[in-house]
């Protein structure tokens, strides 16, 4: 009775036991199915899915519900031949998406299909969360100016606190001198002190020297800050991080602001270019699967519906940005004259490195700054001073320079040449 | 009696002095960056024209940027009218369209330079689909140039001038069209340099 508890027993451990390996295994295997359709899918599928939501074609999460595994594994890869032949599921598939033909991949052999059906199934695994990870733009940096009147009322608290306790030590004092018997001299009211002071002629003198020097240097500077709008940071209506876009996806300066190279303003990117990237990215990792509410600002200015993708002009209204860098109207500035043209010029005079673009001689490390914000003065002694110092010289390839060169030996020669040779009827010599 | 009054108002006038140089230092001690500071003659900088990017009240919408009137088009601007954004347009485009420039070192540098801007943060400065920010998984599913298929039918390095063109005009998928930010005559560059990329093994 005792032996076959006992074999009961053992089989009933290992039966434990091997079922526990197999689903270890049948697991891991799952897993490692997943990793591989993970990358298929990021691969082939994800330029127009995702799994939690509607991107060109339907959300895939749950797909292996809605339909049954053998129509999957033909659908995959060759939607067009179903469709083509008929197949009523096919078709009705296709009729539901508004007859956006899906791309075959007839690359894509039963094993990968069901790798990524795997995956699809099982979802993004979920990423442990990094705390030295970059700071994304969606935080709020507007913290420098609480901490400033924190430290301000500490200062003033210290000061209440001292008077206070000053005060009272003195009171103890005169009460104990008091009780001694010791009669003490009345002090005398500050009021008092502070006429005989200025009785005294050497310090009036002083004290008005003092506020001379004082009032003077103040004036001084402000006169010099007047209209110079370094480090002037605005509110912006979205709170678009240079850091993110330009630090760490590196995308270039011009992606947005083409026009510096092709004219006098840089221009402010309308908002169809945000929507090349944020059609698709919607960071919605970071917000619990719902899409950023800065990239929402995005979508409500433009009156489009994320869901039905669709635009409905009645509803947008332009997104008002704050200007940040603002010359005075009667100066004329040129981006494309100095990106441009002067590009190597201007990378030698301010020793940039290969990797950084030109715009950093100016608008200073634009891949760091989280929030915009002026870094050059843009004062004309600033101007005139880069102008005196960057050399120019051995520029023979740039175009800008040949002009010039051949006007000048034309003008050596004796030759005809007219304003118009040297761009006079560009609109911009007069108009601006 | 004189002389007390005139002791008081210079007290007065010495207080007020204080008061001054403590206001002065605690304003210019914080500068607010949120604040254009101190200006002078603030209406010399701002424009008397409007400038593109202002509101603007003389229109209904509010903007000075408006569309051209109807049925009228700048001067010299490329029309694309014949080859919508549909499938039948995107073929048509891919028989019909030639590149009208000349295969030369210049357009071809030009085109990397466009090319490096625009594209490869997605496509990869190779062409292979594998641009820093696939790399960094902010975006997925970029096509290589030179293997693969198409999303639109055909192989990835066969693809003609003008179905190239086509896509970088209309977009495609989750690539946005380009149309604003790459004039004509320099999608025509891209698209040279992008055959260049096609070659690749």
């Amino acid at each position: 009775m005792r032996d076959i508890s006992m074999i009961l027993k053992s089989v009933w451990k290992s039966l434990f036991v091997f079922s526990a390996i197999s689903v270890i295994a049948v697991s891991t295997v799952n897993a490692q199915d997943a990793k591989e359709g993970r990358t298929l899918f990021k691969a082939k599928c994800s330029s127009c899915h995702a799994l939690d939501h509607k991107v060109v074609g339907p959300a895939l999460e749950g797909v292996s519900d809605r339909h049954p595994e053998a129509f999957l594994l033909k659908w995959i890869p060759n939607n067009a031949a179903m469709i083509a032949a008929g197949d009523p599921a096919a078709v009705k598939l296709f009729n539901d998406n508004g007859k956006v033909a899906m791309t075959t991949f007839p690359e894509l052999d039963e094993a990968k299909v069901k790798d990524i059906l795997a995956y699809i199934k099982e979802g993004e695994p979920k990423a442990a969360v990094d705390p030295n990870a970059p700071k994304t733009g969606a935080q709020d940096s507007g913290t420098s100016g609480l901490s400033i009147a924190g430290i301000v009322a500490i200062v003033v608290l210290a000061i209440v606190i001292l008077v206070i306790l000053g005060r009272a030590s003195k009171l103890l004092e005169r009460l104990i001198l008091q009780k001694q018997g010791i009669e003490i001299e009345e002090d005398v009211p500050l009021k008092v002190g502070v006429r005989k002071m200025f009785k005294n002629k050497k310090f009036v003198m002083f004290f008005i020297l003092c506020l001379i020097i004082c009032l003077g240097s103040f004036g001084w500077m402000g006169m010099w800050e007047t209209g110079v709008h370094t480090g002037y940071q605005p509110v912006q209506p979205i709170k678009f991080s240079h850091e993110l876009h330009a630090g760490i996806n590196q995308i270039d300066c011009q992606y947005c602001h083409n026009g510096a190279f092709k004219s006098k303003n840089a221009t402010i990117p309308s908002l169809n270019v945000c929507m090349n990237c944020h059609k698709a990215v919607q960071a919605r990792d970071k917000y619990d699967g719902e899409i950023s509410p800065e990239i929402k600002k995005i979508y409500a200015s433009l009156g489009y519906d994320p869901e039905t993708q669709k635009y409905d002009e009645s509803k947008a209204k332009p997104m008002e940005w704050v200007r940040v860098h603002n010359l005075p109207d009667f100066a004329y500035f040129n981006h494309s004259q100095h990106v441009v043209v002067a590009e190597d010029a201007i990378r030698k005079a301010k020793g940039l490195q290969p990797n950084e673009p030109v715009c950093f001689a100016c608008h200073g490390p634009v891949n760091t700054m989280e929030e915009i914000y002026q870094y050059s003065p843009l004062t004309m002694k600033w101007c005139i001073n880069c102008h005196k110092e960057t050399d120019i010289s051995g520029q023979k390839n740039n175009a800008f320079y040949a002009k010039v060169i051949e006007a000048h030996e034309k003008i050596k020669k004796g030759e005809k040449i007219t304003p118009a040779l040297l761009g006079g009827l560009e609109c911009g010599k007069c108009h601006y | 009696m004189k002389g007390s009054t005139l002791a008081m108002n210079k007290n007065k006038f010495v207080y007020t002095a204080f008061l001054a140089i403590a206001f002065a230092a605690t304003f210019s001690a914080c500068k607010d960056k949120r604040s254009t500071g101190l200006e002078y003659a603030r209406n010399m900088y701002d424009p008397i024209a409007y400038n593109p990017d202002q509101p603007n009240k003389n229109f209904k919408d509010g903007k000075t940027a408006q569309l051209p009137p109807a049925h009228t088009k700048p001067v010299g601007f490329t029309e694309y009218d014949e080859f919508p954004n549909t499938k039948e347009g995107y073929e048509a485009a891919g028989v019909s369209m030639v590149n009208p420039l000349p295969v030369d070192t210049i357009n071809l540098a030009q085109g990397q330079h466009l090319f490096k801007v625009f594209c490869s943060p997605c496509h990869g400065e190779k062409g292979d689909g594998q641009g820093h920010l696939v790399k960094i998984e902010k975006f997925s599913g970029v096509p290589s140039y030179f293997s693969g298929s198409s999303s639109r039918g055909g192989e990835m390095k066969a693809l003609t001038a003008g179905k190239i063109y086509h896509t970088i005009t209309y977009g495609v998928n989750n690539m946005g069209s380009h149309a604003s930010q790459i004039t004509p005559i320099d999608r025509w560059k891209v698209v040279m340099y992008v055959q260049e990329l096609q070659k690749q093994q």
